[in-house]
Formats: structure tokens, sequence, C-alpha cells
């Protein structure tokens, strides 16, 4: 919301509403702007812009001999302007190809020096004396487009209020010294009221601790003008009520529509509105005024669209219908929107934009002029579905007050007729279908009792009934103090106060939170719970980044090609239906192919040998929680891969091992790793090889914990994957009951010597060496003496060739007992025991 | 596959035969019996030349199609043993092992979190982590945006296309305000029983919006949410203050601006004197000494009511704000986008 201080001034001047509000100044205005009402956007000097423009009178005006088009015309600038050509009788000859220009008007001149406003902002052109087809022009007269005013450059701006020649432009209409504040819009998204000026100026009054008074003709329930001229009529129905809860509107006669005084033309520029004519410009201009968004039709074009009798129905359009908007769009409106029409045709979307079969232009000689009210949700979705966004669904779309379109109609009928010498040429129509008690009380809301130490409690503050009631009643609000109860009651443009808190807020605005008493809240020692899952998150991070890895995050939407390559079914993953990249159609399944995705650029970039991992949520359309909600997965992923540079034997399987039991060990968790199957059809398995991959289990538990592995070859060439690969994903609630439920794996110390024994165990190839090591452990188990304790650690896998039948399998054992000293004897004796048993359960030869 | 033509069923089985013998050599596409097919297709008439040419196009597409499935079979690695600790024959010198600790990093942003979540831990607050997709429930009715509220347009939402039990599309959450209703819900039981509610919820937010170096679609924002009974502005103002202070481990001066959202009345932006410069303005603060670090309010009635919680008796703030930027400011990092590009050349700087 823009406004000039130079404006405020002006309303004041106009209706003497308050003290003057802005004699602080302009950088203090802003400051307490910034603390008690919104965020300033920006200020803007917009003086400069109109620096040494002189208000002179054309004494003369001559055709000049060489050129049809142009005049030469000897100005009266009261002698104000230094450093220029004169004649003997004072006057200064400027060039003026305008048709408009003649004798005896006032003009806006440009002076040698000056810089034209138009250009000021872009790239500012300094007018100089110079030569027009052989006469000199000093400077120039100046058209309403080139003072920046609007687009109209037919001719020059005639100023048609009186001044002295010689006056200055800028002093003359309040733009020196003057400046545009704009405030943020959004702090107003619940403050209908402030997009107009008039309500801008309470909130200036408030936050300053000055009592402000409404213009007089601005009241919920205005005195109504009888009819001046020839009736002409007009039927207007409201089909739709609930959409459109009033509708006022006045027919107007022998108005001449005509360029809009300066006064109006300067208004609409500051803050950055062209003039049309002067019924358009009255429509914005009190728009601006009050937030009431207004418009007016050509009465003789909606005679002629319409039936019998000129008529305005307000109802919704038919099938197939559409219109031709103001834009010069057609539309076919969407079948709920607000539409204003003949009992023929449509004429306009309501509240969002007028036809241009209606349209007011420099011919028409009778008007309609509509203030109406119209549901903000109605409004906005038409808005939305059509792309119209216009100062009209601005405001109405923050929800105007009803109780205003009959004063503001009152008041712009007034001055067209003053200006345009029209005359009321009908009743004044008002369909109002609000709530009985809305018109009677003339307040949106009831009102409220509220105490002061409601107020205080909420705010920290420690201010009387009397002093709250002062606060109020300078924005309007009437308030009765009866013993600790206060009886509010919002003026009728305030839509928004509508509970307690709201005159909570608006007494801390305007009071200013610079006095509220800054004290943290008192609790008790009670500590704070913790939050497990998120404490196992940093121990993984914390560990994983201990043993080289990198953590990265990725984005929770994938592209479908992403899916696709990780042999993943789209069929399962939500799907986004609005994204602006197709790099966000679907939320992903599983966290693996998002790793997958940052390998290649990371090799290309140079980094040969690295593991990637994520922390993350995953969805799938199958997995609802008890909310019905889609279920958060919260798994692990990581992914390792060395590129081509880096010497690496062996499969890539075993490093991704690695870390995930050096994991599990920092988390105090045992896994196991078996052969993957083609059984599972889960989601985060389909990108891995099973023939290179694990399932992930806890140790001695049935629970899939996940996956570690290799990918496919498809996969990997998909992702362009080096062939040294491989990879992790596994579910955190799992991991996390399994680490919060484990028992310490702490080994007491024996203050006996230990004996440590290698073994090596010749095995069919084909029998794995988790089967062999869980036997192993059973075997010993079984046969240790009491009191014993031992750890088993592999030493090698060896095949001499790949068609070989069998393999060996080393271990070396290092046994330790608490009460005695064991002997080699006994030990081999163990272990011959042992090996034995492993012969008959599994076929194993000890070497 | 079936050839009408005689001819082209020997020369597929002549050539696939070939393709298994010279172990999968591509060239076969260009051998001399396809060119001569293709020499001859040229030569024939306009209606025979159709169906040569579809029945040649399928003898081409199986060639393909088998040289590649030989070259994927061939690229597939050979079973091993998943349940052994590393590979078959491997030297002592060669078993796996961990990558170098000095290569390891943890993401910024998580370890960003652990430090702000640390400080309001120790204030007494609970952490709660946000979800990633939501109903319009809790991301706008629950937070007294009914549908069709202005303010909904402030927040560009990604939807999905599938729909929930209400036949609404699933929202990926824009702010982690989200969580208000469900953590106010669940909490109130506490509340009633004489503790406050005092939670931070960190999370991952999306707003579709076009990316440039200063705006993603993905972002992480931390909510807190304080309730109790006679709980104020001032209370606000001070808990606030008193973490950044902590954050930044020195004295600021902090500033509170009206603002508007409709889950707060009254509802604020927080700025608070440059901690970079000492309020005396420097590029970060863009000249000005101070900063806006969030916005923040009174949580509205409605918003406790529809919690079940009574908002005559109990009262509380609420506050939201992003994480990229704190530590965007603090190690003067250019582009929003590196967070989550996964990139080493970024990752690795934050250890």
């Amino acid at each position: 919301m823009k406004f000039s201080i130079s404006s405020v001034q002006n309303l004041n001047k106009q209706y003497g509403l308050s003290q003057d509000l802005t004699k602080v100044g302009v950088s203090k205005i802003s400051k307490i702007i910034g603390a008690q009402l919104g965020e300033v956007d920006a200020i803007q000097a917009i003086g400069e812009r109109y620096q040494g423009i002189i208000i002179s009178k054309v004494v003369t005006c001559q055709k000049h001999p060489n050129a049809d088009k142009l005049n030469i015309c000897m100005i009266d600038d009261g002698g104000s302007a230094k450093k220029v050509d004169r004649g003997s009788d004072g006057l200064v000859q400027v060039v003026c190809g305008a048709p408009n220009v003649k004798t005896g008007i006032l003009v806006a001149w440009l002076p040698p020096g000056a810089t034209v406003p138009e250009s000021y902002d872009s790239e500012p052109f300094v007018l100089g004396a110079r030569e027009l087809r052989g006469v000199v022009s000093s400077g120039m007269l100046a058209s309403p487009k080139e003072l920046a005013l609007g687009d109209s450059h037919d001719g020059i701006l005639i100023i048609d209020d009186e001044h002295k020649p010689g006056t200055d432009f800028a002093k003359a209409y309040g733009l020196d010294n003057d400046h545009i504040i704009d405030i943020e819009n959004k702090m107003f998204t619940h403050r209908p009221d402030c997009f107009g000026l008039l309500g801008v100026y309470r909130e200036l009054a408030g936050i300053q601790g000055i009592a402000v008074k409404s213009p007089k003709w601005y009241q919920a329930k205005p005195d109504v003008t009888e009819p001046s001229a020839k009736i002409l009529p007009l039927i207007i129905t409201n089909d739709i009520p609930k959409l459109c809860s009033r509708f006022s509107a006045i027919v107007l006669s022998g108005v001449e529509v005509k360029t809009s005084p300066v006064w109006l033309q300067v208004e609409l520029a500051k803050i950055g509105l062209k003039t049309i004519n002067n019924i358009v410009d009255f429509t914005n201009y009190y728009s601006y005024l009050t937030g009431q968004p207004l418009h007016a039709y050509d009465y003789d074009k909606l005679e002629k669209l319409s039936g019998k009798v000129p008529s305005i129905v307000v109802r919704h359009p038919k099938k197939g219908e559409t219109i031709k908007l103001l834009n010069g769009k057609t539309i076919e409106p969407r079948r709920e929107a607000i539409m204003i029409a003949t009992d023929q045709q449509l004429l306009g979307v309501g509240g969002v934009m007028g036809g241009s079969e209606s349209e007011v232009d420099f011919d028409t000689k009778n008007i309609v002029l509509e203030s109406a009210n119209f549901d903000m949700y109605s409004i906005r979705r038409t808005s939305m579905a059509h792309g119209l966004f216009t100062d009209a669904v601005t405001r109405f779309n923050k929800g105007q007050s009803p109780l205003q379109t009959l004063a503001v109609l009152a008041k712009i009928t007034d001055d067209i007729c003053s200006n345009s010498g029209g005359k009321i040429a009908s009743k004044v129509y008002d369909l109002n279908h609000l709530p009985k008690v809305e018109q009677s009380s003339s307040s949106v809301h009831p009102e409220l009792v509220i105490s002061a130490d409601f107020i205080n409690t909420r705010l920290g503050f420690d201010l009387s009934s009397k002093e709250i009631a002062k606060l109020l009643t300078n924005v309007e609000f009437q308030v009765h103090l009866s013993g600790q109860k206060m009886q509010v009651k919002a003026p009728f443009w305030r839509t928004d106060i509508e509970c307690l808190e709201d005159i909570v807020e608006e007494v801390g605005r305007l009071h200013g939170y610079d006095n509220a008493n800054l004290m943290l809240p008192l609790r008790s020692t009670k500590p704070a719970t913790t939050n497990e899952l998120l404490d196992i998150k940093t121990s993984i991070r914390n560990s994983l980044s201990k043993a080289g890895g990198n953590e990265i995050l990725s984005y929770s939407f994938v592209h479908g090609k992403i899916i696709d390559k990780s042999l993943q079914d789209e069929l399962k993953a939500y799907q986004i239906s609005n994204a602006l990249s197709p790099d966000l159609q679907y939320y992903r399944l599983s966290l693996t192919p998002s790793l997958l995705d940052k390998v290649h650029a990371n090799i290309k970039a140079g980094y040969d040998h690295f593991a990637i991992y994520e922390l993350g949520k995953t969805h799938n359309i199958d997995d609802l929680d008890a909310d019905k909600l889609p279920a958060e997965g919260e798994v692990l992923a990581m992914v390792l891969s060395a590129g081509p540079k880096v010497r690496t034997n062996g499969a890539a399987y075993y490093q991704a091992q690695k870390f995930l039991t050096n994991l599990a060990s920092d988390l105090n968790v045992k896994l196991e790793f078996t052969k993957a199957t083609k059984s599972t059809n889960q989601q985060a398995f389909k990108p891995y090889d099973i023939e290179r991959s694990a399932v992930v289990k806890i140790k001695g538990q049935a629970e899939n914990l996940g996956i570690i592995g290799e990918f496919k070859t498809s996969v990997r060439h998909g992702f362009k994957l080096p062939a040294y690969t491989a990879g992790f994903e596994i579910d955190l609630p799992a991991l996390l009951r399994a680490s919060s439920s484990a028992t310490s794996s702490y080994r007491q110390l024996s203050r006996f010597p230990s004996v440590t024994q290698d073994i090596t165990l010749k095995i069919a190839q084909n029998l794995s060496f988790g089967d062999l090591e869980t036997e192993v452990k059973n075997q010993l188990n079984k046969h240790l003496p009491e009191h014993s304790s031992y750890e088993l650690n592999p030493t090698s896998i060896y095949q001499a060739k790949l068609t070989d039948k069998t393999k060996n399998i080393s271990f070396r054992i290092k046994i330790a007992n608490f009460v005695r000293t064991l002997t080699d004897k006994e030990i081999n004796i163990i272990l011959t025991k042992v090996s034995a048993e492993l012969d008959k359960k599994l076929g194993a030869k000890r070497v | 596959m079936n050839y009408q033509d005689e001819r082209l069923q020997n020369i597929a089985k002549t050539l696939k035969k070939r393709i298994v013998e010279t172990s999968n050599n591509p060239d076969v596409l260009r051998s001399v019996e396809m060119r001569a097919l293709f020499d001859e297709l040229k030569t024939l008439k306009e209606e025979q030349k159709a169906s040569f040419g579809k029945e040649l196009n399928m003898l081409r597409q199986d060639l393909t199609a088998q040289i590649k499935a030989l070259k994927d079979s061939d690229e597939a690695l050979p079973p091993i043993d998943v349940t052994a600790p590393f590979d078959l024959n491997i030297k002592s010198s060669e078993m796996p092992r961990l990558l170098p600790a000095e290569h390891g990093s943890r993401h910024p942003i998580n370890t960003e979190f652990e430090k702000v979540l640390d400080i309001f831990y120790r204030m007494g607050f609970t952490v709660l982590e946000s979800r990633e997709i939501d109903n319009d429930f809790n991301m706008f009715e629950a937070l007294n945006f009914p549908e069709g509220h202005p303010a909904r347009d402030d927040y560009d939402t990604f939807v999905t296309v599938q729909k929930d039990q209400k036949g609404q599309p699933l929202i990926a959450p824009a702010h982690t305000s989200t969580m208000q209703n469900r953590a106010l819900k669940s909490m109130k039981k506490n509340l009633e029983q004489g503790d406050p509610i005092a939670l931070v919820i960190p999370g991952r937010v999306f707003r579709n919006e076009d990316l440039d170096a200063r705006h993603e679609h993905t972002f992480y924002q931390l909510e807190g949410i304080y309730v109790d009974e006679n709980v104020n502005v001032g209370n606000l103002i001070s808990t606030i203050k008193t973490f950044l202070q902590e954050y930044y481990a020195k004295e600021l001066a902090v500033r509170i601006q009206p603002s508007y959202f409709p889950f707060t009345e009254p509802s604020f932006e927080f700025t608070m004197s440059c901690p970079f410069c000492d309020n005396k303005g420097c590029n970060i603060c863009s000249h000005s000494g101070w900063i806006e670090i969030l916005g923040c309010g009174m949580i509205h009635p409605n918003v406790l009511k529809f919690a079940g919680i009574d908002s005559n008796k109990y009262t509380g703030f609420a506050w939201g704000g992003g994480i990229e930027r704190l530590i965007m400011m603090k190690n003067n990092i250019e582009d929003i986008r590196h967070f989550e590009a996964g990139k080493l050349e970024f990752l690795r700087q934050f250890k």
C-alpha cells in the first residue's frame, strides 16, 4: 500500500480529521510505521522529479512559419526562470506542437535546465534551448505523459486551477519535498480498511497517540440524495445474495466525460495510477481513498445490451457464456464466478474486472455507478482461475466492509456531478442482504467485552482501563467502561475485530510493543524429554563421518527417470501435480536412488573414492499411518564408489559392509547379513543386485533392517556408476529399537594369560562363510571350559581356482579363562573336538 | 521372432549364432549380410518395399536386443558370499577398510540444527521433527486459514495427484507450523497437569518456486511453540532474544515489527541487531545494522481451540525461521542451492 505524505496532508486540509500527523518528519514516520504498523518496503522522494517546473500563461500563440503543426508561443512565467532569453516584454518563446495549445491557458513549462519528469527514473533528459525549424524554443510545454501523470500525449497539460504565472508547479500540487511510503501489503491481509488512504491515515494517527475523526460523509448510514433530473429507468436484480451481500448503484445523466482536474491526475500519479478520464479517475480515486472498489458503466451502452428495460443482474454465468474484458481478453468465466449482466448478456466479472462493451468513453453521456460488496473467497478463486489480478481484486479479497458501499457511492456521486455537470437520474439502489444485526448495529461483528487484565496478561503491559480506552477511541472505537469490564464496539469499517485477541493486538500495536515487559517464562526444573530418534541420527552422523563418509541432503522429490532407472514402480510413489520443474515429479520411494544420482558428477569433479550418505524420509502410497496419512519411513542410506583411477581389489560390497558393521558397533548393535532372495518386494531393494546383496538383520532377530549390496547392471549403466559401487539402506526406527535395547557388550579382562590359535577349515565351495562361522561359534560355546571367553576373527578365505570344489577359511581364535590359565594342550584338544563336530555337521576338514 | 521371408529367418539364425560366437560383437549389425539386405531394399518396388522394410527393421531390432541382453549379462558381476566379511583370496593388506577420517563431513544444515536444538533443549524445549507430507487440515485449516483465505496465497504449495480420505490432495508442507495442531493435541494432557508445552520443531519445508541463488523450493525451518497460563508478548521476545544471544554468544538488541499470520494474533517479524558488525552496518545486514530473523506471534485462540485447549486459560507463543540463512550469513555462502546439490567440493568443507 503506497501513500504520499502530501496526500495525508491534503486529506486533513480537506476534512479536518486530526492534528497534523506529519510534523515529526518522514524518517520518524517511517520508523513508527515499521515498529507499529508494518514493514516499510520503500520510501521514495518524488519532489526531485518535479524540480524547476513553472506554471506559465500562454500570452500569444502563432503558427510557425515553416511547420504546419507547430505553434510559436510567448509565455509569461512571471519572470521566475533565470538564464533564459526573454523578449523586451519579458515573455519567453517556446515552440509547441500540441493541438490544444492556445492563448490564455495555464501550462506546465519545463524551462532550459529542467529534467523531463517522465525520464527521471530511467535516462534523465535535461532540456535546453534549441532551434525548431529556424525558431528557438526555450524548453517545452509538457504533456501529462511527460509529467509522468498519465499516458496521454495528445496534448499539453492544461492547468485548470487558478495560479499566478511563475508559481512553482511542484509547490502548487504539494509535490515539493513529497515522499511516497510503500508499506508491505502482507501486514494488511486482514485489514481491508488499510487498502484505503483513509485507513492508513487513522493508523498513522493511532500509533502516534492522536485522535482521529473520519470525514462526515464516511458513515454507515449516509443521507440519500434525491433525483434531480429526468429518471432513467434501471432494474437491478441480485440472484446470488450469498456472494453479493450488497449492491448499491445510482444513475447519473448529462455527464461530460473529459480530462480529469489536474489535482486528481496528480493524486493518482503519486500512487502509480494513470489518468484515463474524469469518471474512471474518480472511481479509482475513491477506491484508493476508502478501499471500496467502484465501477462506472455507460448507461446508453447498457440499455442497448438489455432487453426492454435497461437492467443489471448479479448472477453466475451460464454454460458457454463468454465476456470480453477491459484488458482486451475474452474469457469463459468459471461457473461459480460472480457476474454482472443485463437481462440479455454479461457485462463484467463482478469485483474483478469490467467488460469492454459497457465501458465509459469520451462520448458517454449517462452513467451507472456501482458500489458493491462481493464474497472475498469467490473473488479470490475467480481471480486465480483466470489470472486476473486487479486493484479491485486486491481490495475485495481482503473482505471489504459491506457497510461502506452507500457512503462512498454518495460521495463520488457528489464529486462527479459537480465536476462533470451530471445530474442524479435515479433513486439510490441499495440491494442490502446483510444480516439485520449488522444493519442495525452498524458494525460487522458483535460488541466485545474485555478487561484490562486480559489485555495486560497477554501483552506484558501494565495499562489502566482508561489508557486502553484512549488508545481505542483514538481510532474511533466506542468504549464503555463499567468497573473492570470494557464494552468495545469496533467502527463499521473494521472487519478484523472478531475476538478478544484482536483487541489485544490493537492495543499492543497502538501502544507499541517496545513497552512490553521482557521476562523469560517461568517454569519448573523438570527436565525436557529427549528425542531418541534424533539422538541416534546424531550418533549415526558422527560415526559415519568419522569413518570418512560425507553426509548429503538431497531433494525429497525426484524425476520419474530416477525411479525408472532404479527399477522402482512409479505407481507406488506420491506424484506432485503442480511442480514447476520436471525434476520434482514424485516423492521418493527410497533414498538410494537419490544418492546414486550424485555419484557420477562427483567422480567427474575429481573425487575418486568416497562414501556419501543421507538420513531422510521415504513415502509409499501403500503405507498409511494411524491417522490415515502417508506413513513416513525414516531411513539411512549410503552409497560408496570408486572411480577408475583408484586400484580396488575385491567387491565394493565388502567395504559397504565394513562401514555398516562399524556403525552398528558404535551403536552397540550386532548385525547379520543373509543372502538376499528374489521374494522381497520392497521398493528400496529394487536397484540392488540380489547376487551381490544381503538382507541386513539384527543378529538373532527375524525383522529385516534393510539391504546392503551392489547394483544391477542396468542400474549401473543408468546412473553411469563405476563397477566398484555399493550401498545400503537401513530402517532407522528398527535400528533405534535394537540400539536402545542392546545390553553392554563389555568383556571383563581376565587376570590369566590368553591363548591364541589359528585354525583353517576346508569346506565345500558353496557353503557360506556365515554358516561356518555360526557353527564354529556354536561348537566353541559348547566345548570351551566354564568361565571362558573368546574372540573369533577370520583371517583369510582362499580358493585356488574358481572351478575348485572347496575353499579354505582361516580363523584366529583368542581364548581366555577367568579362573585359571588354559594350556595349549588343552586348547588343542578342544579344537580337535570342535573340528570333528564341524566335519560331522558341515563336512569341514581342519587343514 | 517369426519372419515371413524364409531368407530373413535363416539370416537371423546365422547372425544370432555369430553374436554369441564373436562374444557379442556389435559389428554384426553392419555385417555383409545386413548390408546386402538394405541394398536390396532400395531396389524394390513401393508395395514390396513396405513389407520387406518392416521385416528388415524387425530383424535389426531383434539383433540389437540380443546384443544388449548379452552385454548386460556379460557385465553382470558373479555372485559373492555376502555373509563373509571380505573377498575370496584377498591379501590382508587389501582387506576392506573405512575411508580416511579427514575426508569425512557432516551436512552443515544438520550440524547447525544440532547447535540450535541443543540451546533450546537446555532452555527446556523438547524436539519434535516435522513431516514432509501432510493434509490440508494440518497445513492450513487447523492454523486458522479457512478454505479460500487470502493468506493461503503466500504459500505456493506442492500438492499431490493422490487424494486423502476427504478427497483433498496431500500437501508438501510449506511451513513447520503444519505440526502445531498435532503437537498441541498430544501435549494437552501434560499442559492440564501443569507442565507448559515447550517444543521446537525442525523440518524440511517446500515452496513451489523457481530456483535462484537465494530461493530454494526445499529448505529448512525451525518452529517453536510455548503454551502455559499467563504467557505474554514479553515472554516471547525474551525467549527469542535469550536464544539469539546464546547462539551468537553476545549481547544483542532486538526489535519486533507488527506483521500478519493467520495462526498468530498479534503477529510479528523479529529483528535483531546485526551480530556480525554489532549494529554498525555491513554487507550481511545490507548496511542497515539490523537483520530480520524470524516470524512470530501469540498463538491465535482458534489454533488452541482446534487442539481442544482452553484459550481463556492458556496462552502461548510460536515462532518459525529458516536455518539456511543462519549458515549462509555465518559462512558467507553465496548460493542456497549448494545445500542440496550433493557436491563433495561443498560438503567436505563442513566437518
